[in-house]
């Protein structure tokens, strides 16, 4: 039970990540590679941030989500949209993304050096008993603002034209277009939308693990992981995919082994691709054919 | 096509007798050694070229192969004392096994879920070697992996080493050729362009699919292989999902549907790589920038450009030939 609970606030990281995959894949079906960097982006925006300006937690949350969602915007037209005019194979695509990963990464590794970072927190890590469990601010702090901007999300994405006309690509991009949907737009704000959850994530999880320039690769793995299980391009499934994977890394590594945990999530993995490659939670199998 | 295949094999020709001199030219053991690193990088792209490239399968897990032939060739060695080549040929058997595994998932999955798949099994690997430290030496790593020999002689210097690699990568190159040019090559290609319609055709896919995967572990198990007794060590860290996403620029960059393109590319890589070190911080950055680039401007790789490049010359000779006879009248 208490590692159910443990599992949560890293759940709801992979959840907001899976979802900035998601949402992107959902979109332009682009596979973006350069996700989990954003998150890096983003814990090291909020990092300067109270360095040099001693902004605070939710101020540093806002400004660095609105500074690496730009990044996105950037990307996405800079690089996807000559690659999507010239009709790239996939792959390009993929390698693409890579590369602005390994950019971003070794621009941060540039100004910020090799050294591990320390956010502070902005509430106690002290745990608090819950009955027999026990739970840190920390991680209430993690799961409560991750449920935020997923409302907010889901706000966004029902209520504003802007969100509207995303859906309407998501279904269908070439009826969109026919509908007078500027795909270009949407586009950019799914790539925008996707960085800036992903910089919250980064600022959310910079006070638990360190801010280091690599710190992305992994979360962005596991994010993907965590969409994919869900099912790529399925929003509710994404979140759900994040928390099931972050209850089943703390289970996995809680009770059978530490260094074998993430070996066991990759299993488990590609039995879940193996035996339901449309992810867990779709009840529709909707393979194309 | 004909010709074309004539000046492929003129051009074989050609690189294979440069290459047979290069150490001879090349005195600095620096270069060499770079030179030989990339021979053995050039096996997995020419692996990777044949499953991605003909395929159309995706693989972003291939330093698995590559460390499964390492460890299990290296570990023979080590411990059973058991000489190079038997011992390569071991763990071609278990990459190609571990490949056939892989495959069987790998059948069902397309796109983005068959990449994942790929990297989970290459993280597998990965944090198996890390994890079973009895066995593995865990991330200490193995060392003392014993020098090969080859007809008798003792493998040391760089030198030496870089005929061992030429020889297989020749052989590699060559078997890779055969294939991609020969029905199954075709078959793959059809594949790749329309699974369905190949299925519809009476083409066997899964099996060729599970094919496409075996043959490509075992090029990277050969350059495992090979890497073992090259570096005389071997550590987890020599594996990582990094090194994988390397391999497969290697073979997107230099055009991964040819099989030119994977030594181009495997090449052009290593050495940038090697080149950029003088810009220290930014090295990884302008090599970023590098691929984000060419996948954009060079879409069919390096080979694709050059491809192009020498039809437009054998247009331009024909015009000037055409040219001169009118002159000439």
């Amino acid at each position: 039970m208490q590692y159910l609970l443990n599992g949560l606030p890293i759940g709801a990281i992979y959840a907001l990540v899976a979802l900035s995959y998601s949402l992107i894949y959902t979109t332009s079906g682009v596979l973006n590679w350069s996700q989990g960097d954003m998150v890096m982006l983003g814990a090291y925006i909020g990092f300067a941030l109270f360095q040099f300006w001693h902004v605070g937690f939710t101020a540093g949350l806002l400004v660095s989500m609105l500074v690496v969602g730009g990044i996105g915007v950037v990307v996405q037209y800079c690089i996807l949209r000559p690659l999507r005019e010239r009709q790239a194979p996939p792959i390009n695509v993929v390698i693409a993304t890579l590369g602005v990963a390994i950019v971003s990464r070794n621009i941060a590794l540039a100004i910020w050096g090799p050294e591990a970072q320390v956010y502070p927190s902005p509430v106690s890590a002290d745990p608090f008993a819950l009955g027999v469990l026990s739970i840190t601010p920390q991680d209430l702090l993690i799961v409560f603002t991750a449920i935020g901007l997923m409302l907010v999300l889901q706000y966004l994405l029902k209520r504003t034209k802007e969100g509207k006309a995303l859906r309407a690509v998501a279904q269908d991009r070439y009826a969109a277009v026919l509908m007078g949907v500027d795909t270009e737009k949407s586009d950019a704000v799914a790539f925008a939308a996707s960085a800036a959850l992903g910089a919250a994530a980064g600022i959310l999880v910079a006070p638990v693990f360190f801010v280091t320039f690599n710190m992305g690769a992994g979360i962005g793995l596991k994010g993907f992981v965590a969409a994919v299980i869900g099912g790529l391009g399925n929003i509710p499934g994404a979140i759900a995919g994040g928390f099931f994977l972050g209850v089943t890394e703390s289970l996995a590594g809680g009770q059978i082994s530490s260094g074998y945990r993430d070996a066991i999530t990759f299993a488990l993995l590609i039995l879940v691709l193996w035996l339901r490659p449309s992810g867990l939670f779709l009840r529709k199998s909707r393979q194309k054919v | 096509m004909g010709a074309n295949n004539e000046t492929n094999k003129r051009s074989m020709v050609i690189v294979a007798i440069l290459a047979a001199v290069i150490p001879l030219a090349v005195s600095s053991n620096y270069y060499l050694h770079v030179i030989n690193l990339a021979g053995i990088y050039t096996l997995i792209t020419l692996g990777l070229n044949l499953l991605s490239g003909y395929t159309g399968q995706v693989s972003m897990g291939h330093a698995g192969f590559f460390a499964v032939g390492t460890y299990v060739s290296a570990l023979l060695a080590i411990s059973a004392g058991i000489p190079f080549w038997a011992a390569a040929v071991v763990a071609l058997v278990v990459t190609g096994a571990c490949g056939a595994i892989i495959a069987i998932p790998a059948m069902r999955l397309s796109g983005p879920y068959l990449v994942l798949a790929t990297v989970g099994f290459g993280e597998i690997i990965r944090l198996i070697i890390l994890n079973w430290t009895p066995v593995t030496k865990g991330a200490a790593g193995l060392t003392g992996i014993p020098l090969p020999n080859f007809l008798g002689m003792q493998i040391s210097s760089e030198r030496d080493f870089y005929y061992l690699i030429f020889v297989v990568v020749a052989l590699g190159t060559y078997i890779a050729y055969r294939l991609a040019n020969s029905k199954i090559g075709r078959t793959l290609a059809a594949i790749r362009e329309d699974e369905l319609a190949a299925e519809t055709m009476g083409v066997p896919v899964n099996r060729y699919k599970v094919a496409a995967f075996v043959i490509s572990a075992v090029y990277a198990g050969m350059a495992g292989a090979l890497y073992g007794v090259f570096s005389g060590v071997a550590s987890p860290d020599n594996f990582t999902f990094d090194d994988s996403v390397a391999f497969l620029c290697m073979s997107v960059i230099g055009g991964n549907r040819t099989i030119a393109g994977a030594i181009i590319g495997t090449f052009m890589l290593t050495g940038l790589s090697e080149i950029l070190r003088a810009l220290q911080a930014y090295r990884l950055v302008i090599y970023g920038g590098i691929l984000i680039f060419t996948v954009i401007y060079m879409p069919q790789g390096l080979a694709g450009i050059m491809a192009s490049g020498n039809k437009w010359l054998a247009k331009r000779l024909a015009e000037l030939s055409l040219f001169g006879k009118g002159a000439g009248k």
